[in-house]
């Protein structure tokens, strides 16, 4: 659990981020959105102790931050940046290795872990290991570098627009991964970005962050229905508010019984897909399959469209 | 293969026919200082090996002015440059008269030129190559030991050059050994107090612009102007501290000259570290302090591997230039190479001039290929074979 209370940063009398409280859940996705300036990088940074604050105290576990030298946190803390910030010198093992090898563990263990993680990451550790960054195309070294983030075995990962210079498909293969290896080692994810589309796919809950301060809080559900401000609003945009409701949850959610004709749609995809396809298809039900292939009902297009409307 | 003009390949076979066929390739002297009489590769050379040599450099010619293969090119400037250096010995024993031990023949404009166009050509035609830096390094010491094997064979002992140095081996040995130690030892202080200094300047930012403004000043003062200010503060530190005096620091010979090429050398290595630290990756540094790696840590492992190539193109320049200068150092009696070249001039005997420029060009071009293959091998292979 990481605790934000009342946390402050001021360069040169200007709060960057102003008196920002919140609780984030462990085991959780929690994105952090707003426009540049807003203060969200900051706000991500204090928590690793990049930044110190001006006020205010954050607690992991209970534990204030500064109760250990910043870098010695750091090593506990999980840390992805956007463009992977590899080491160019050093080959894809020697990176991941970089934290374990600060922490003193033995070469056997620091060996298993970097195999274990290349697997993870779907880079065959026989090819890739002794590759170095420029040899990796931009999506492997995003994920050499989300990789290298992870060697520790950090309770926290911090992300800061991790998926920023990568093209829109292999970002969307990126985020899909990312989720499968979060609910795998349940590693409390903060991240940072400002694609709102990014932050309604991972997040359990959005921090809407405005000039410094923390203007919204909560589920996407929440921020679709209830904006606290108008900023809010206009951050998720009047027009996409149904497809953001529909982009929270899965097919699987949906699932009426019964059949349909046609090619079933995998139970995990976002019901806002399911809707684009059967837009597309001119259909009005979908039969829906579970990830071993059993169809487990249907989806329609009148159950959507109940889904997406504003709830009464 | 086809017929076709290499462009360099023109003008070093231009320099090849002027080298062989108008300037002259031996210079007859009755003795040491008398102006010289120039004498044709036809006239230098007993009559069969005159042809042999026109014939050769013919043939090598032809091979640099058509587009032929870089093997084939470096095999031609390594058998020229065997045959001018075998026939400049053999002009030696033709021209000087028997028992005659003041007449001289040295190397005149046409061997010069023609070492010149041979060396132009072997450096392109290696570049060609690609070859591994190792194996450059290793070109080196072949070229060093060919030229060793005839200085020890006797071949050049009738050589004005060589009678110069026959003449005063002993010194020339001590005067060495004194070149490079001031060569080499500025060198090394300048790395000792210029890295650190560089580390400071690029951590500290309002110290940069500072040090640097300083030690360009410094660098823009003539090294004879610089001899003159240090004589007045290291006479003093030689008479006023104990022991100064004793570990041989005085106001004149080596202790100003060695000051002096430690201020020439600050300006490289401390610019270079400053602009290689500036270069490594925005995003390297911020992960490494991200994922908790200490300051020191960041430097050593980050840091310093990163910038060092750009570091070692510092000390390639200093290095370079610290050989050349130290020939200055002659002047106030710090000794080195420079003793014969300023030897040389009072007497207007040019070839002692040589005895001192020579080996000094030697060393200098050594030591540059040198460092430009560790360069190399200390710079990640993304900058060398990138394709993308």
């Amino acid at each position: 659990m990481i605790e934000i209370d009342g946390i402050t940063k001021r360069y040169d009398g200007t709060a960057v981020v102003d008196n920002v409280t919140m609780t984030i859940a462990p085991r959780t996705v929690t994105v952090i959105v707003g426009t540049s300036g807003s203060g969200k990088t900051t706000l991500l940074r204090m928590i690793n102790r990049l930044v110190e604050p001006s006020a205010g105290a954050i607690r992991l576990d209970g534990d204030d931050n500064r109760s250990m030298p910043g870098y010695e946190l750091r090593r506990r803390i999980g840390y992805a940046i956007q463009g992977h910030g590899l080491f160019p010198h050093r080959t894809v093992a020697q990176n991941i290795a970089t934290v374990p090898v600060l922490l003193g563990w033995d070469k056997g263990r620091i060996d298993a872990k970097v195999r274990e993680l290349l697997a993870l990451f779907q880079l065959d550790p026989a090819i890739f290991a002794a590759r170095f960054p420029h040899e990796l195309s931009g999506g492997q070294q995003q994920r050499v570098g989300v990789a290298r983030a992870l060697a520790a075995e950090p309770k926290v990962l911090l992300m800061d627009e991790p998926f920023g210079a990568l093209d829109p498909i292999i970002r969307a293969k990126a985020q899909a991964d990312l989720l499968d290896i979060q609910r795998l080692l349940k590693t409390t994810i903060v991240l940072v970005t400002h694609d709102m589309d990014e932050a309604f796919h991972l997040a359990d809950k959005i921090a809407v962050m405005d000039k410094g301060e923390l203007v919204q809080y909560g589920t996407p559900a929440e921020l679709v229905t209830n904006p606290a401000t108008e900023f809010v609003q206009t951050l998720i945009g009047a027009s996409e508010r149904p497809f953001r409701l529909l982009s929270i949850e899965t097919a699987g959610q949906a699932v009426e019984p019964g059949t349909a004709d046609g090619q079933p749609v995998d139970a995990a995809t976002s019901q806002r897909d399911v809707l684009s396809e059967l837009l597309w298809t001119g259909r009005d039900a979908l039969p829906v399959a579970a990830a071993d292939g059993t169809l487990i009902g249907k989806v329609t297009l009148e159950g959507l469209a109940r889904r997406a409307a504003r709830p009464q | 293969m086809s017929l076709r003009l290499d462009k360099l390949g023109v003008v070093i076979a231009l320099l090849v026919a002027y080298g062989t066929l108008v300037a002259p390739f031996a210079t007859f002297r009755a003795n040491r200082i008398v102006p010289g009489e120039a004498k044709s590769i036809l006239a230098a050379l007993p009559v069969g090996a005159g042809v042999v040599l026109l014939g050769l450099m013919v043939v090598a010619a032809a091979i640099i002015l058509l587009k032929t293969p870089a093997l084939l090119r470096l095999a031609a400037a390594a058998v020229s440059l065997g045959a001018i250096a075998l026939f400049i010995g053999l002009t030696a024993t033709y021209l000087t008269p028997p028992e005659n031990t003041y007449a001289r023949v040295s190397p005149a404009s046409g061997f010069w030129v023609l070492l010149f166009a041979n060396a132009l050509l072997a450096a392109d035609s290696i570049t060609r190559l690609r070859p591994r830096p190792g194996v450059r390094v290793l070109l080196l010491l072949a070229t060093l030991a060919g030229a060793t094997a005839i200085l020890v064979s006797g071949l050049w002992d009738g050589l004005s050059i060589l009678k110069e140095y026959a003449g005063r081996a002993d010194v020339f040995w001590l005067e060495a050994g004194r070149h490079v130690a001031l060569a080499l030892g500025s060198l090394f202080a300048s790395v000792v107090v210029g890295l650190p200094l560089g580390i400071l300047c690029h951590r500290v930012e309002p110290l940069r612009a500072g040090v640097l403004n300083t030690l360009n000043l410094i660098q823009t003062i003539p090294s004879i102007a610089l001899f003159g200010i240090l004589i007045a503060p290291l006479g003093w530190i030689a008479v006023n501290v104990p022991g100064a005096a004793a570990i041989g620091i005085r106001g004149i010979g080596a202790a100003p000259a060695f000051v002096a090429l430690f201020l020439y050398s600050l300006l490289p290595v401390v610019a270079n570290t400053v602009v290689g630290l500036a270069g490594v990756p925005r995003e390297a540094n911020e992960a490494a302090r991200g994922i908790g790696m200490t300051d020191r840590q960041r430097l050593f492992g980050i840091e310093l591997p990163l910038a060092m190539p750009v570091i070692l193109t510092g000390i390639r320049i200093v290095l370079v230039q610290n050989i050349g200068l130290a020939t200055i150092a002659a002047l106030i009696g710090g000794g080195g190479f420079g003793v014969f070249v300023f030897q040389g001039i009072g007497q207007t005997a040019m070839d002692l001039v040589l005895l001192g420029a020579v080996p000094t060009v030697v060393l200098a071009f050594a030591a540059a290929i040198v460092l430009d293959a560790l360069i190399e091998m200390n710079t990640p292979s993304q900058n060398r074979g990138r394709t993308a």
